[in-house]
């Protein structure tokens, strides 16, 4: 017997005949229902304002813009902030490259020791601040985690009030190979359960949030 | 320390050792105050417990079918899925793959189900470098220790201690002792290692039997660099992790960070579904998924079916007045705390654990943390059933017990046996206390113990009561 | 009809205020009858069986639980001065006699009619002390299996309100185990002491002269380590201070 076979039949010894999988489907379902009596409450009403509120709580900074158009001056505003280069790494996406770079070098390779990337995230998540990253061609996933600064592009449009709203749109879509959810700058406690930002991915994550429909 | 072969030996040579005394208040005491306060701030939480614990009770109750169903997915997305009844299963499939691929360097995100199995000494055994990547698991790793924790392994070291670890270990060693600087240093040394390795090798919070997908959470960021550049990522879990979708994920996530860590939310939340696929910018070519059962069928046989509920939080061990005292390493078993001590015996034997489910007052704050209500004490009790009947107890204490009921279930010969004890009993005593008493050292070595009474209640109830009439 | 009956409660004073401080015994039996209760002291009371069953020996504690049921399952309550005992017939019993169908029926019986002192005064009888004075400051330790078994937290408190002229002093760590754990105390003494040590020294820091808990284990663990330690606080079982007694000898002191 395999190892497969000695540990389905051990089980099945214990539990007995199992119930059609329809029905295990439906009575999972129901455990989730009602879902809001079981998650936290929305910080603000509002899903960009709740969203703002806990990722800023957790160290993200935010800058809202109107419009795609000015994101290349958001970009140029929050790198001179920090004393950062204008060339930085930029996720290969065409709504990206078609902005106008003016002074800056965006470039799409990333770097062992990249000083700064920017990326778009697919969703928002309100409940906790998370960005939602999917890999694929156009997405490298290195580029979330190697460099010191990550600047994110999120469109209010695609805000999700909770987490079961992401997990019904990933359901409802091709699963990627890689989904994260990315919640506020890497962070490490420990030594003493002190914390320190920027363990081994980025130390400062930054949300450019765009408010107009995409 | 983790070297001497007897519990007792253990503990009392953690007790004795000041500075990791310092260490365990220190991120202990830190993990209680914020898990309170993400509490207050989740005032849904005990509906969300309750949830959680129908989701564990759920899969655990149809386990075989989610098993099929992961593997299935899992397979459709291009991983390769393997089995092992054991840990040395297990350990010979990692093996396998990594000599397959002629790996030389591994690197490894923090799983405690890797520690179970041994992963460590067979990478090693194979001649194979392993890196570990997690900020802890590289403080332990340098130091050549077991973790002590299991969501903190190296919170039995302080910052001191880190910076000698440090020093002796990076090149060039960093500037300076504070954390901040120390974590860069890691971040430094590991960033290199994370690019060249062959292999990387993490567990899995949750395996998602409807997507196929394994998720891992982390807070550095170090999972993801571990799995997205080598040419092979292999996970090994334990098969309690399935949950039915992703939705139910999250609602075991939102319990797991509040218990853990007090915060909300781990900064990296993320599903792995297969290998690299055409096109993809990046990842793994091959993704291996190694299923572990390692005695996790025969608990849910057993009365520690319960225990397959738990999510590795290690609230637990945090609130334990044991642990606070002793350390993760005097347990001597992968798991320590309170779960470790329900744990233990299920994979070391009872009898080379005994002592672990013994070692507990009972006091039921451990079940009152578990965020998917697990009634440690009553499995723990269990384990002293075991114990007692299997004769595991030592003979003076089954003596103890025994002479003790025998005069107990007989009410007359116990009246009779406090109405000469008591005054027998008081001859040891000074004023109102006894300081110094035969075959009673567990108490008098470290404590007064308050002289009895000269005649006990029942005495003189009955004479009052004889007076009234 | 005139008034309800008074209720007849069994009083089962458990094995160590039996034998170590028969004062606690005899301050529940004067509140319950403050109360209004009618109480009897069954003679064949003698353990109930906790040690045997926190040993794992399931065969020593089912036959103390059958004594016990069979002595006081003919009153309308049972009444303990202890958390840990009470829980043990609450919790334990109907465990432990769950298979045997003779007693089942009867320890979940036993289990619905047995309470701790504290919460049979305030939840059952709704009882307040009445003209008890005592001028000192007290602080409160939450004895374990009664907080997190039966549930007791406010009821010691809101009875304790009732005395005159006592400052009440907020413990930290109220809520932390204090190392006793029945045999666990001397089994692991190392560790048992460490445990007590950080108690006893958070008692001492409130500066309160009197310690109050509701089980006589956790009271003589503590008080034990806090008289080694020199300490002057006074430990007392909070019925003896709501029946007024507290003006006599604390735990290990000797009557002049």
């Amino acid at each position: 017997m395999t190892a497969r076979d000695r540990i389905l039949s051990a089980i099945r010894a214990t539990l007995g005949p199992g119930k059609p999988p329809a029905q295990i489907a439906a009575e999972a379902v129901a455990l989730l229902d009602p879902a809001d009596t079981a998650r936290p409450r929305l910080a603000a009403p509002a899903l960009p304002d709740a969203f703002a509120l806990k990722a800023t709580a957790l160290g993200t900074s935010i800058d809202r813009v109107a419009g795609m158009a000015e994101l290349p001056q958001a970009m140029a505003r929050y790198l001179s902030a920090h004393g950062l280069p204008p060339s930085f790494a930029m996720q290969p996406a065409p709504e990206l490259a078609a902005l106008d770079w003016q002074g800056l070098a965006p470039h799409p390779g990333v770097a062992a020791d990249e000083p700064a990337a920017l990326g778009l995230a697919l969703y928002g998540i309100a409940e906790s601040g998370s960005l939602v990253v999917h890999s694929g061609p156009e997405n490298p996933i290195l580029m979330a985690f190697l460099p010191l600064h990550h600047v994110v592009v999120l469109r209010e449009a695609t805000l999700l009030p909770h987490l079961e709203d992401y997990a019904a749109r990933l359901s409802a879509q091709a699963i990627p190979r890689n989904a994260i959810l990315i919640t506020g700058p890497s962070g490490t406690t420990d030594i003493e359960g002190s914390y320190v930002r920027g363990a081994h991915g980025p130390g400062f994550l930054h949300v450019i949030l765009i408010a107009e429909p995409g | 320390m983790s070297a001497l072969p007897d519990f007792k030996d253990r503990a009392k040579a953690a007790l004795a050792d000041p500075v990791l005394k310092t260490a365990i208040d220190r991120t202990t005491g830190n993990a209680e105050r914020k898990r309170a306060a993400a509490l207050a701030a989740f005032p849904e939480f005990e509906a969300a417990r309750a949830r959680g614990k129908a989701i564990k009770d759920h899969v655990t109750a149809h386990l075989d079918h989610y098993l099929e169903q992961f593997e299935r997915n899992a397979t459709a997305r291009g991983a390769q899925v393997h089995w092992a009844a054991d840990d040395a299963e297990a350990r010979a499939i990692v093996t396998r793959i990594c000599l397959a691929a002629e790996a030389k360097l591994v690197t490894r995100a923090k799983s405690m189900l890797g520690e179970e199995i041994g992963l460590p000494h067979a990478l090693a055994d194979a001649g194979i470098e392993r890196v570990e990547t997690d900020l802890a698991e590289h403080i332990i790793q340098l130091a050549g220790e077991a973790p002590s924790h299991i969501i903190w392994p190296a919170m039995h070291r302080t910052r001191e201690q880190v910076a000698e670890l440090f020093k002796a270990g990076h090149q060039p060693p960093p500037a300076a002792e504070d954390p901040a600087t120390m974590v860069q240093s890691a971040r430094r040394v590991l960033r290199e290692k994370f690019l060249s390795a062959d292999i990387g090798i993490s567990g899995a919070n949750f395996l998602v039997a409807d997507t196929g997908a394994t998720c891992t959470v982390t807070n550095e960021g170090n999972a993801e660099l571990t799995t997205t550049p080598p040419r092979i990522h292999i996970v090994t879990a334990g098969i309690e992790k399935l949950v039915p979708s992703t939705a139910h994920a999250f609602a075991l996530l939102r319990l797991l960070v509040r218990s853990a860590t007090g915060g909300e939310m781990t900064q990296y939340t993320t599903f792995h579904a297969g290998p690299r696929r055409p096109g993809d910018a990046d990842g793994p070519e091959e993704m291996h998924i190694v299923l572990v059962d390692n005695g996790r069928a025969t608990m849910l046989a057993n009365e520690f079916r319960e225990m397959l509920r738990c999510i590795r939080c290690g609230a637990c061990m945090n609130h334990c007045v044991v642990y606070r005292q002793i350390g993760g390493h005097a347990y001597g078993g992968t798991y320590p705390g309170p779960m470790g001590s329900v744990l233990t015996p299920v994979l070391d034997g009872l009898a080379a654990s005994r002592d672990l489910p013994n070692a507990c007052t009972m006091n039921g704050r451990c079940a009152e943390v578990c965020p998917v209500g697990i009634p440690l004490p009553t499995l723990l009790r269990a384990w002293r059933r075991r114990s007692w009947r299997e004769g595991l107890e030592p003979g003076s204490v089954r003596a103890g017990i025994g002479l003790w009921a025998q005069l107990a279930r007989r009410p007359r010969l116990y009246r009779l046996a406090t109405r000469i004890g008591l005054p027998l009993l008081r001859l040891f005593g000074r004023g109102g206390w006894i300081s110094r008493l035969p075959l009673a050292g567990g108490w008098t070595d470290h404590r007064d113990l308050p002289r009895p009474a000269a005649q006990s209640f029942m005495d003189q109830y009955r004479a009052q009561q004889k007076g009234r009439k | 009809m005139s008034a309800q009956p008074r209720p007849r409660v069994g009083l089962f004073v458990t094995c160590l205020v039996d034998a170590i401080r028969p004062q606690i015994g005899f301050a529940t039996l004067q509140l319950l009858e403050e109360a209004g209760c009618v109480v009897e002291v069954p003679q064949a009371q003698t353990c109930c069986g906790q040690p045997a069953l926190n040993s794992g020996d399931d065969r020593d504690a089912a036959h103390l639980a059958r004594q016990t049921i069979a002595a006081f399952e003919g009153y309308d309550h049972v009444v303990l001065p202890s958390g840990s005992c009470a829980a043990t017939i609450v919790h334990g019993y109907p465990d432990l006699l769950a298979g045997d169908p003779d007693w089942a029926a009867r320890a979940r019986a036993m289990a619905a009619k047995t309470h701790e002192i504290t919460s049979f005064l305030a939840d059952v009888m709704g009882y307040a002390p009445a003209g008890r004075r005592l001028n000192a400051s007290a602080t409160y330790h939450d004895s374990c299996s009664g907080l997190r078994e039966l549930g007791i937290a406010a009821q010691p408190r809101a009875l304790l309100s009732h005395v005159e002229g006592l400052e009440m002093r907020g413990l930290p760590g109220n809520d932390v185990c204090c190392g006793f754990g029945g045999t666990f105390c001397v089994k692991y003494s190392d560790i048992s002491n460490a445990i007590v040590t950080e108690k006893a020294e958070a008692i001492e820091e409130t500066g309160a002269e009197i310690l109050l808990a509701g089980d006589l284990g956790c009271l003589m663990n503590m008080a034990g380590k806090l008289h080694r330690r020199g300490a002057k606080t006074r430990c007392f079982h909070t019925v003896e201070v709501l029946a007024g007694q507290a003006d006599g000898p604390a735990i290990g002191e000797e009557a002049s």
